[in-house]
């Protein structure tokens, strides 16, 4: 006989806690990973932008644009960085990396902006675009263009391994209280088939009845007390015995 | 007494030599193997070339090799240079830099030729630059390279190479002093995204600037783009600038795309070309099956940097005619990726012809075992020197290139003819 009433809403309980902790870790872990990787990409793009900046003074000073396009060049090869270009102290393009053509959003923005900065470019895609400025602004700016697009990418990527993960933990918690539950449930189907057995006065010899008899656990306590206790119920429990008329 | 002496130290060092440890005699003899870097087994200078045989400007690579190979098996089967022949140690770039910056390393290190020769483009020669300045205590030079850029012309890296052609400064400002002298004042930009087209672009705006004009308006492509491929939206952003020519700094697939695409949406005005481009590739690409064989080709005026190669008035280019007649050479059959026809003479190959020329007769000053150390004052001593083409060549500490004159050319009857009369042609 299985108990299975008892620990109907333990289980459902159970399964609602892990269900709870999976949605707040996962939330908790899409705001976390989305913010640190996020901040992260614009930290690269920042300290790239920084890199072509320090590395441009002199290749400026020297007004050596070929060199300093190839520079800029070998930095679109990296993941993630869709565009460079560099404008100089007056707002001129000095060397870019767009094909076919300079966008007009960028044409149009202000040349000498270093903040972080949303774009949309048509036929290109989302953009956060950040500047450095070279020799303090005096020589120009760098500014490069990070491909949300590829960030997003990335950012899902890593949402999806840590949320994978999680729900892995949750079905593997899930089952293993499920079978914890049924474990800890079988002494007491046990107990009341034994019990069951006594109150219908059935043969409980046998080894059912001798294991329940033998746990040393609650069970068996139980177990035994109800086997003392059919014991002493049978004799006064029994009609007296009729006289024999000899007397 | 004296003597004496001098018995004495002969006894000393010939019992020097007997007692030093075998080590010693090792490394006298890789001293020895350091002085003949770049000489092959059998006595021959070896050149290291990397170049584009391969891709959309194989044919850059391709004639430039055959103009100077023509030359090397004539100087070869004469007896070569001081007794020595000329082998080529050739690698397939593509016209990419990565692979450019590689195949350096091993010509460098693994093969160990005498000097870097031949090299075609400015991305692959500015990434191979610093290379050189790295490794300059063994003094491996480039010579010649195929690119009018200025970083192998200027410090940092200029000490590292020497160059024959004009730069792309000289040309564009040529180009542009011709086009506002006709007052054809708002000139447009088509160029090569890559320090080669960085370079084209710098020099038309600093020779706009002399004239108090800007850029009217720029348009890029990238590198590796092919003559099938579209350029409709760069002739519309150049279009909106109203220009009135059109300075292209490219490779001829891409600039002839251009032009063809220009002439079809209606920008009809001067399409200029460097010499880089490759101009026999350009007409070629632009005449070929057309009902209208000067459709495209009526608004071209490409620079050059060396004399028409069908004015064989000019003792080199008669000789250069000769020679690539009688050898006709090809690029090595493993190097071969795709096919590519060859033209019996063209602007690269004849400057291929004079960068041979001229780097034999550098060779020749070199006097007793050719010796790294001793190239550059080879090259300095050439002064005043007639490679046979009307300029003569100096060179010196402060001037690292050789030619100075660049010349202009449009299409007559299907091929380059020079352009005397700008006014009367674009005017």
């Amino acid at each position: 006989m299985k108990i299975r009433k008892l620990f109907q809403k333990t289980q459902f309980g159970i399964f609602g806690l892990f269900g709870l902790i999976v949605l707040s870790t996962s939330a908790l872990t899409i705001y976390t990973v989305q913010t640190h990787l996020s901040t992260e990409y614009e930290g690269n793009s920042r300290n790239i932008a920084k890199t072509i900046a320090d590395a441009s003074v002199d290749i400026l000073l020297n007004r050596n644009l070929a060199t300093l396009q190839s520079l800029i060049d070998q930095f679109v090869e990296i993941q993630g960085i869709r565009y460079v270009y560099i404008t100089s102290d007056s707002g001129e393009f000095l060397a870019h990396t767009f094909v076919p053509g300079i966008p007009e959003a960028i044409l149009n923005s202000d040349p000498n902006e270093t903040k972080a900065v949303n774009r949309q470019l048509p036929g290109m895609g989302e953009f956060v675009e950040v500047g450095s400025p070279i020799l303090a602004g005096f020589a120009g700016t760098v500014h490069v263009g990070m491909d949300l697009d590829v960030i997003g990418l990335k950012i899902q990527r890593a949402i999806g391994q840590q949320v994978y993960l999680i729900s892995i933990l949750l079905v593997v918690g899930v089952l293993g209280s499920i079978w914890f539950v049924n474990l800890a449930a079988r002494p007491l189907g046990d107990l009341l088939a034994f019990a069951v057995k006594l109150a219908k006065e059935e043969d409980t010899d046998g080894t059912d009845a001798e294991q329940i008899l033998a746990r040393d656990d609650e069970a068996g306590e139980l177990a035994r007390l109800l086997l003392h206790i059919s014991q002493r119920r049978t004799p006064s429990d029994d009609p007296p015995p009729a006289a024999d008329g000899t007397g | 007494m004296r003597a004496g002496l001098t018995r004495r130290t002969f006894v000393r060092a010939g019992l020097a030599a007997m007692l030093a440890p075998p080590w010693l005699h090792s490394l006298n003899a890789g001293a020895r193997a350091a002085a003949m870097r770049g000489i092959g087994p059998d006595g021959e200078i070896v050149l290291g070339v990397s170049a584009a045989f391969s891709g959309p400007s194989r044919g850059l690579g391709t004639e430039l090799y055959r103009g100077a190979k023509s030359y090397f098996n004539h100087v070869n089967e004469n007896g070569g240079v001081n007794g020595r022949k000329i082998a080529l140690k050739l690698y397939d770039d593509g016209y990419q830099p990565d692979p450019c910056v590689e195949n350096t390393v091993k010509l460098m290190l693994e093969d160990q030729v005498f000097l870097l020769f031949g090299y075609v483009g400015t991305p692959t020669v500015t990434r191979v630059l610093p290379m050189l300045k790295k490794f300059q205590a063994q003094r491996v030079y480039l010579f010649f390279p195929f690119t009018g850029a200025q970083p192998q012309r200027e410090p940092p890296y200029g000490d590292f190479a020497f160059n024959l052609r004009a730069s792309y400064r000289q040309e564009t400002a040529g180009l542009v002093n011709n086009f506002v002298r006709i007052g054809r004042q708002r000139i447009a930009m088509f160029y090569q995204a890559d320090a080669y087209g960085r370079s084209g672009w710098a020099g038309v705006r600093a020779a706009l600037a002399r004239h108090g004009v800007e850029i009217a308006g720029e348009a890029t492509y990238r590198r590796g783009s092919r003559f099938t491929g579209s350029m409709r939206a760069q002739v519309e952003i150049l279009k909106k600038a109203s220009p009135e020519a059109v300075i292209c700094v490219g490779a001829y697939a891409a600039c002839a795309a251009f032009a063809r695409d220009a002439v079809d949406l209606g920008l009809r005005v001067p399409i200029a070309n460097l010499s880089f481009v490759g101009s026999e590739n350009l007409l070629n690409l632009l005449s070929e099956g057309q009902d209208d064989p000067n459709g495209y080709t009526r608004y071209l005026v490409n620079s050059q940097v060396v004399p028409s190669y069908e004015d064989t008035s000019i003792p080199a280019v008669k000789e250069y005619r000769e020679l690539m007649a009688r050898y006709d050479p090809q690029v090595p059959e493993e190097l071969v990726k795709e096919a590519y026809t060859p033209f019996p003479n063209s602007f690269v190959s004849l400057e291929g012809y004079l960068d041979a020329k001229l780097l034999v007769e550098i060779l020749r000053r070199l006097k007793g075992r050719p010796d790294r150390s001793g190239l550059e004052e080879a090259v300095f001593s050439v002064r005043d020197y007639d490679l046979g083409i009307g300029e003569a060549v100096s060179f010196g500490p402060e001037r690292r290139q050789g030619l100075q004159k660049v010349y202009y050319t449009v299409v007559e009857d299907g091929r380059f003819v020079t352009l005397d009369d700008w006014k009367a042609k674009f005017g």
